[in-house]
């Protein structure tokens, strides 16, 4: 695993070169191989075909004498018939037990040997019924490659079938297959890097846009440019746009976190200013003076922890959370909170609950909730939980006093959003009910039937 | 009452001490997780304030192990954290109470009160024995509804002996809950302590048993007679 994390990517133009590479090489040999396999052909084509017409010639000069032996009219004329191991040859001859041809009539050249004739190639010559059959054999000159084309014939006055051949000497041919071979694969090499080298160049340039957008990218990051800048090609403008909103995304957290913790320091400036004068004048110090600074100073950073929390929850897509892990960690707790009280929290309804969203949300919502419930219980807080479509809801009903209708709209009244709210202002169910409404669900309060306050709480739920 | 304080800031853990002093406690102070945990198991506190980011061993396992070794003193927590998670886990770790930062003295006094109360199994700051009243809120006494000046070991050895009322305490176990680690112990002075208080509050309010310790009583109680 490890090893093959640290081996480098390798890069879209290696894999894009090794990949043509890697279908262009066969294809050419192969490409290679039929090619000298179809000149070879055609070369023996042209090499047999005098051969055949020569076999042709000397069965039809083959005359039987009235004494049953076979005489030629007239001998074929090309002088190498005449000189000893030419390299031509011709034979005729009487098929004989088996592979056996016994020479009848045979050129000079051969000088007395016999073509010697494969089993094999005697029995397609049986089987040929007369046709030519071309066929490979040794010479006579310290047995050299022949080619040879020979026919079976039957001729009236003579009891076996009487074989007829003419061969050649096929080395000089076999050379030019060779050559025509070691050329073809030379010029086919020299093509293959000829084309490798075209695609590594095709392949450069067209992924030269996305070298210049990491190279854009890399200047943006020093500092050089603001943004992605440049006109892309359409595959990669999306991308482009998409780092550029998100450099400015950045960008913009990064002014607000600081326009935050400067909001954060000249709040408690202030505070700390008097604290210094009151430690400076030499006079007893007010517990007073202090007690209030601190609280300004305590309020300070409870809204800025505040806000922190709220620029957090943008991160939270995706995140979901055990609703009943939550609730029971409560209900374990609070009665220790409330020891003196007696309480007692019963949880009710659909188990298996998830919530879309942070579990420190839910946290806050829930334990706010359940936290006012149990101040103003006399003792029993009852927590439901509850599923439609897509949401889930958690009612939580107390037996304490309740609250008006007025003091509910109070209660949920949102001067301004969380994240805008004044430092000690719209604390508590308002809280609750702003962080339920970022995440689309909502609060409602009303009588619960217990005599004291319902709060339902609607969030989205996860499946 | 003898109460420990963990904490690692030094400006609060000594503000802690001198608030719990005039309130008529005696307090011994550790810097970190693992001194703390120490002097948890090693004295008997009548409780511990504890915070939970400390050096060396957080709050929430010190707790964990004086709880895993039975050691059963109220414990209150006090944090900057205050998210839910956090107090689960701490009520789940064996506290008894929590206290988030910043906090207001009169607060941590009255939870502290609380516990303490809770673990001597009395309902209200005032203990009334006959016509002796101990108010551990005031860190005052009184006897027929008039205030006698007592020093603090001297109110110390009365609320404890009051949280404890009807039982007899050793000598042993009134220097162990009524001076600190640093104070010069010598059980003899609990003497000197006994027989002030007899004087300041009336002789047979405080019982002697021979060989065991000392008892403080009703005298006025029929049961008693």
């Amino acid at each position: 695993m490890t090893s093959e994390a640290e081996k480098p990517n390798p890069s879209l133009v290696s894999r894009l070169v090794r990949a043509a590479a890697f279908w262009m090489i066969p294809a050419l040999a192969l490409a290679g191989m039929l090619l000298s396999w179809l000149y070879r052909d055609t070369i023996y084509q042209s090499f047999d075909d005098p051969l055949e017409q020569a076999v042709t010639d000397l069965i039809a000069a083959v005359e039987v004498l009235p004494d049953g032996r076979l005489a030629l009219a007239r001998e074929p004329i090309d002088p190498k018939y005449q000189r000893a191991l030419s390299g031509r040859y011709w034979m005729v001859g009487e098929a004989g037990q088996g592979a056996i041809v016994t020479p009848l009539l045979a050129s000079r050249s051969l000088y007395g040997e016999t073509l010697p004739i494969d089993p094999r190639d005697r029995t397609r010559l049986e089987r040929a019924s007369g046709e030519a059959v071309r066929f490979s054999s040794l010479g006579p000159d310290g047995g050299e490659p022949l080619r040879v084309v020979g026919r079976q014939v039957a001729l009236s006055g003579v009891d076996k079938p009487i074989i007829a051949l003419a061969a050649a000497d096929r080395r000089a041919t076999s050379r030019s297959v060779l050559r025509f071979a070691a050329t073809s694969i030379g010029v086919l090499m020299l093509l293959s890097f000829g084309i490798l080298a075209a695609i590594y160049a095709q392949v450069r340039t067209g992924l030269r846009p996305l070298f210049d957008l990491a190279d854009r990218v890399a200047s943006v990051r020093e500092g050089r440019s603001e943004s992605v800048e440049g006109r892309y090609p359409a595959e990669i403008t999306g991308v482009a746009e998409e780092l550029n909103s998100l450099i400015v995304h950045n960008r913009n957290v990064v002014e607000r976190a600081q326009t935050h913790v400067g909001n954060l320091a000249h709040g408690l400036k202030t505070p700390l200013a008097v604290l210094q004068n009151e430690a400076s004048v030499g006079q007893p110090i007010d517990p007073e003076i202090v007690s209030r600074q601190a609280d300004v100073m305590r309020g300070q950073v409870d809204h800025h922890l505040r806000r922190a929390r709220a620029a957090a929850r943008g991160q939270a897509i995706g995140l979901t959370s055990v609703v009943d892990e939550v609730l029971s960690g409560l209900a374990r707790t609070l009665p220790r909170i409330y020891r003196d009280k007696n309480l007692s929290i019963d949880v009710d309804g659909e188990a298996d609950l998830r919530f879309r969203g942070d579990k420190r949300d839910l946290e806050d919502m829930v334990g706010n909730l359940m936290d006012n419930a149990a101040k103003w219980t006399s003792g029993s807080v009852e927590v439901t939980r509850q599923i439609t479509e897509e949401k889930l809801h958690i009612i939580i009903d107390d037996d304490g006093p309740g609250i008006s209708e007025d003091e509910i709209e109070t209660a949920l009244k949102r001067g301004a959003r969380l994240d805008e709210a004044t430092p000690g202002s719209g604390l508590g169910l308002a809280i609750v009910d702003d962080l339920a409404l970022a995440y689309g669900g909502g609060l409602s309060l009303s009588r619960s039937p217990l005599g004291g306050l319902r709060a339902e709480l609607m969030l989205p739920r996860a499946q | 009452m003898r109460i420990l304080v963990v904490e690692d800031d030094p400006d609060l853990s000594r503000q802690l001490k001198q608030v719990l002093k005039e309130q008529g406690y005696a307090v011994d102070v550790a810097n970190d997780g693992v001194e703390g945990h120490f002097m948890g198991d090693t004295e008997p506190y009548d409780a511990v304030v504890l915070d939970l980011g400390l050096p060396q061993i957080d709050g929430v396992s010190v707790l964990q192990k004086w709880r895993s070794d039975d050691r059963k003193m109220p414990v209150l927590i006090l944090t900057a954290r205050d998210q839910w998670s956090e107090k689960v886990a701490g009520f789940d770790a064996g506290a008894d109470d929590y206290l988030t930062k910043p906090f207001h003295t009169e607060e941590l006094l009255a939870r502290l009160r609380a516990l303490l109360r809770r673990a001597s199994g009395h309902t209200t700051d005032t203990i009334e024995i006959g016509d002796l009243v101990v108010d551990n809120r005031a860190a005052r006494a009184f006897v027929n509804g008039m205030g006698i000046k007592l020093t603090s070991h001297e109110f110390r050895l009365l609320a404890y002996m009051a949280a404890h009322v009807g039982r007899v305490i050793s000598r042993t176990e009134m220097v162990e809950h009524i001076y600190d680690q640093d104070f010069d112990r010598d059980s003899n002075t609990i003497e000197v302590f006994i027989g002030r208080l007899r004087k300041k509050i009336g002789t047979d309010r405080i019982e002697t048993v021979r060989g065991l310790g000392y008892r403080l009583v009703d005298p006025d109680d029929p049961s008693k007679k």
